[in-house]
């Protein structure tokens, strides 16, 4: 009837859809708000839970693959092929040091891309008979010599402790929390907790998340709007616990940006930072039926 | 292709220079005056007399040769770039149904969210207006000052933190920060 009118409008827009439906839907919305108090007494009575997926986006830029790698270096040396002559003489003063260092690394940049004279797939030593070391060069410039960067593959990698949050620099990594759900069974999930009144989602997940993780971490919650929502199968006994005849649990998308997730030992006992196949063993079926589509694959 | 070139021209008898301009630019001019000001006299007005290929000029005797030592062949070069092409268009593919498939599931939580709790799906779809500030965040920021007051002015609602990093080929030198101390913020 009318949502799925609303469903077929929204196949045609972009992502603005979502934004146009709060114009589109507002005198729908209201006719059945002034009709009926928020929810129809004869059916189920809804309890909300307010879920937050927080995600460590990716710190290092993807590894290239064999092909693309293969391509890149494909595709310079026909630039270097096709380039014009260097103005050498502009930028460099006839016969000073820097102009023998620029020509000793054009040397060895001219061997990587095509190959030497004589040579089949020489590596490293080659470019060190060719010119000295960086570290040597730059000392006899005067310059002080640069700490080589950070490696790419952390301890943590190494270790596989899910714990840390510098494993997987490339991957988005999720926060999964091992504590008790609404039947009071011990199940890893994300941190999640109920509503109270007046208040809204995104106030009521922030202030779950700190509940279940602490204080020690700096979030920020995207947007106000869930992007999953989750509806479990409640039994009689959780039914009259929770008070009401439905649990939907609604997930709302967070990243975290400095600190570490402190366990309160109540209903919280361990956590974990994980990417999106390690999360689905853990996890129950229909939960995770309800979570995959929002977890980004890489 | 060069040589039906030459034939083209042989016919009409034309000389090889066909377009040339009456002003010709100097080479070098010894002159005996500081190099500086020749090197940047060259540079900025290259000699346009067509004998040898130049940083900025568009003759280039050599381009047949050098792209025969860079390629293996014409058609291994257009294999080469169809298969690029196809493994762009497959991670274009992926991306866009990743998208797709995350763009329905947050279609399908609010259409959820207005059949359960329709108050709370009008205040989910109100927007994010970045120069409001509500009453309790200016009272909160006449009370705090130095350090405190730029922590709770720069987290400004609808836009993103300035702490979401880009990613980078290699990862900061101290790694992530641990520490951290809760700062107050008023909710929105």
């Amino acid at each position: 009837m009318l949502s799925r009118n609303v469903v077929s409008t929204c196949r045609h827009r972009s992502r603005a859809c979502l934004h146009a439906p709060s114009r589109s839907l507002a005198s729908v919305a209201d006719a059945p708000s002034s009709s009926a108090p928020s929810s129809d007494p004869s059916t189920s009575k809804a309890v909300l839970h307010a879920a937050v997926i927080l995600n460590r986006s990716p710190i290092i830029t993807r590894t290239p693959t064999l092909f693309e790698k293969a391509y890149y270096a494909y595709q310079s040396r026909i630039r270097r092929a096709l380039f014009n002559p260097f103005p050498t003489e502009f930028y460099f003063k006839t016969g000073s040091l820097l102009e023998k260092k620029f020509a000793r690394e054009e040397k060895v940049r001219e061997r990587e891309a095509f190959g030497g004279p004589w040579t089949l797939n020489r590596e490293g030593p080659e470019s060190e008979e060719i010119g000295m070391t960086s570290a040597d060069q730059t000392e006899s410039m005067g310059e002080e010599p640069m700490e080589p960067p950070a490696s790419r593959v952390h301890e943590s990698d190494r270790t596989g402790d899910v714990k840390s949050l510098d494993r997987m620099g490339e991957r988005n990594l999720y926060l999964l929390i091992r504590g008790k759900d609404h039947t009071g069974k011990e199940v890893w999930r994300f941190p999640q907790g109920g509503l109270k009144e007046g208040e809204h989602l995104h106030q009521a997940a922030l202030r779950d998340l700190t509940a279940e993780c602490g204080e020690n971490i700096d979030t920020w919650v995207v947007g106000k709007k869930p992007i999953a929502v989750h509806q479990a199968s409640l039994s009689e006994s959780a039914k009259k616990s929770l008070g009401g005849e439905e649990l939907y649990t609604f997930f709302l998308k967070a990243h975290i940006l400095a600190g570490q997730v402190r366990p309160n030992g109540k209903n919280v006992t361990d956590f974990a930072w994980l990417t999106k196949e390690e999360i689905e063993p853990r996890v129950d079926k229909a939960y995770w039926a309800s979570v995959k589509d929002i977890l980004s694959d890489f | 292709m060069s040589s039906s070139l030459l034939a083209g021209v042989s016919k009409q008898k034309l000389s090889l220079r066909v377009s040339q301009t009456s002003v010709r630019y100097a080479g070098r001019q010894e002159s005996g005056a500081d190099p500086k000001n020749d090197i940047i006299r060259r540079s900025l007005y290259p000699s346009n007399i067509r004998n040898r290929p130049s940083p900025v000029g568009t003759w280039r005797p050599d381009v047949g040769r050098r792209l025969q030592r860079a390629i293996p062949s014409v058609q291994a070069h257009e294999t080469i770039e169809r298969a690029w092409f196809l493994h762009q268009r497959h991670i274009r593919r992926a991306r866009a149904a990743e998208l797709q498939r995350k763009f329905e599931s947050v279609r399908g939580a609010m259409e959820t969210l207005r059949h359960v709790a329709p108050d709370l799906y009008v205040e989910a779809n109100k927007e994010e207006d970045p120069r409001a500030r509500s009453s309790a965040e200016t009272e909160l920021l006449k009370k705090l000052k130095g350090p405190e007051k730029k922590a709770v002015e720069a987290r400004i609602r609808g836009l993103f933190p300035r702490e979401l990093r880009m990613p980078t080929d290699t990862p900061p030198k101290n790694g992530w920060i641990y520490d951290f101390s809760p700062v107050v913020r008023p909710s929105p």
